[in-house]
């Protein structure tokens, strides 16, 4: 039995709001019945930062649950709103599920996102930015939790926002304005440290909406800085596969990625 | 069966060197044509480790594949002689397919570490073996393989991740010091480079993980398709990883990529 229940993110005041732009303020989630605490993935589906796709929502919670982890999909907001807008809700989300650990029996020491294409930039990015949930809104007791995920799973992630190889559209929806003052510090593969939290990264080596060397570089920095990663690189798929069902070698990414999670976080 | 390479002409022949001029074959049982797997153990091109040779071909064979290990010349025998050596298995592969049923158009190396650069070369560089006197049957094949195997491969010879020791045992010192980057197999990539398939544990910490990376990267470029699977932890020279929960997955998908990307039944 799945306990499926829609929460909100913010319960007063929600930071960064645009008045005028859809704020979905909810997450969605998927907690399977267990005994012990299990680790819990926080999926962030994908669509640019202009929309969030369903098929890389609940489907892919519900393939987590069947390997034995609780899931949550986050409605994280999209343009319209902007950077740090989809970053705090992201955030919160991890923190919310720490906050509630006992509750829900979940270990808060295996929080692992897990986002495709622009749900991956912004998974990336609670891997590698600082902290920005805490502005905004009174206080509350969900902001001393840590919103720093023990590992992240990036699907075909938009890493990059430049023009060299990276996915501009999306950077355009998270930046506005901002977008050529700040494409290069939100190319991610420049925000690994030595700090950065281990990855599972899977991606089409002919993927035609986001070029897969999005992926190769930022393992390259993961490497630079000595972090462990897995990486599955496909030959042929196209973009915004999902759980990718029905071929007959990218399906096995989300068995790999379950293992990775029992085996390393 | 130990099969010579050559007949009573060796190119590139070193006198004083070791010259095993041998390949070992490993034929199944078969009533149609077969891929054929072309071995070529590591050794930092100066000696030929066992485990990445027999092992290898008896597990493809289980997989329903011939294979052969190819016993290439190593130091102190320069560049090309394993080149040379790593071509002839090939074409003679090709010139006596009906007698041992392989399919000529599924001829693929596997390469591991310095073996590793050397199944990249043969995916990539020219045949050192077509300006031979006295030309026959086998010379006349293509050295070309249909897909390479690339196991943490030596790939690069540059000195910030690259093996450059591995470059000098292959070209010697003072060649190395001058064409170290020419024999770096991510520069010799172009538009008709066959597709290829690689592994690599992250943590390696003899063969940086940069050298598959960075070939990945230059695939893309040639809008080459490839396969890539880095696993987060393992030493160098796992060879096919039998005390591993993850890494040992390496073989099986390389047989699962032969048969789904190059065997065309």
């Amino acid at each position: 039995m799945v306990i499926v229940m829609q929460l909100k993110l913010w319960d007063k005041e929600i930071p960064y709001l645009d008045a005028g732009a859809d704020t979905p303020n909810r997450m969605t989630t998927y907690f399977i019945d267990t005994d012990k605490p299990l680790p819990c993935i926080v999926v962030y589906p994908g669509g640019g930062y202009a929309m969030r796709a369903p098929h890389e929502g609940e489907p892919i919670a519900k393939f987590f649950n069947s390997r034995g982890m609780h899931a949550v999909v986050v409605d994280y907001r999209v343009a319209p709103n902007r950077h740090p807008a989809p970053l705090a809700d992201a955030q919160r989300a991890v923190k919310i599920v720490r906050a509630h650990a006992d509750e829900w029996k979940i270990d808060p020491n295996r929080v692992v996102t897990l986002g495709f294409s622009a749900g991956g930039h912004l998974a990336a990015s609670t891997v590698t930015l600082d902290d920005v949930s805490c502005e905004g809104h009174t206080p509350d007791d969900i902001d001393k939790y840590s919103a720093l995920p023990n590992g992240a799973i990036l699907c075909y992630p938009v890493i990059d926002v430049t023009d060299k190889f990276g996915h501009v559209g999306s950077g355009q929806n998270l930046l506005g304005e901002k977008y050529k003052y700040e494409e290069n510090y939100f190319s991610l593969q420049h925000r690994v440290t030595d700090k950065t939290p281990k990855c599972f990264l899977w991606h089409t080596s002919d993927d035609g909406g986001v070029n897969v060397k999005n992926s190769l570089v930022f393992a390259e920095r993961l490497r630079d800085h000595g972090i462990q990663f897995e990486m599955h690189i496909y030959p042929h798929g196209a973009h915004g596969l999902g759980l990718a069902e029905g071929t007959p070698d990218v399906s096995q990414w989300a068995n790999q990625a379950a293992d990775w999670v029992l085996r390393n976080i | 069966m130990e099969i010579s390479l050559w007949g009573d002409n060796i190119p590139y022949l070193d006198v004083g060197a070791d010259t095993p001029n041998s390949m070992t074959t490993y034929f199944i049982e078969t009533d149609k044509p077969l891929p054929c797997i072309v071995v070529l153990p590591g050794g930092g091109y100066s000696e030929r480790a066992p485990h990445e040779g027999e092992p290898i071909a008896k597990f493809f064979n289980s997989r329903g594949m011939h294979a052969v290990v190819v016993n290439y010349r190593v130091a102190p025998n320069r560049y090309p002689a394993p080149l040379a050596d790593a071509q002839r298995a090939i074409k003679l592969l090709r010139a006596r397919a009906d007698e041992w049923k392989i399919d000529p158009d599924s001829i693929v190396t596997l390469g591991f570490s310095a073996g590793g650069h050397l199944s990249g070369a043969c995916a990539t560089l020219e045949d050192v073996t077509a300006a031979r006197v006295g030309a026959d049957e086998v010379d006349r094949q293509s050295a070309r393989p249909n897909g390479a195997i690339l196991c943490y491969a030596a790939l690069s010879n540059n000195e910030e991740w690259g093996n450059y020791a591995c470059g000098e045992n292959l070209l010697g010192r003072a060649r190395c010091r001058l064409e170290s980057d020419y024999f770096s197999i991510e520069n010799r990539v172009t538009d008709e480079t066959p597709p290829v398939f690689m592994w690599h544990t992250s943590d390696d910490p003899v063969v940086n993980v940069k050298n598959a990376l960075v070939f990945g990267e230059r695939m893309r470029e040639h809008n080459r398709k490839f396969e890539l699977h880095i696993y987060p932890h393992g030493q160098h020279g796992l060879g096919l990883a039998p005390d591993t929960e993850d890494v040992i997955n390496w073989a099986p998908l390389a047989a699962d990529w032969v048969m789904l990307n190059i065997y065309k039944k």
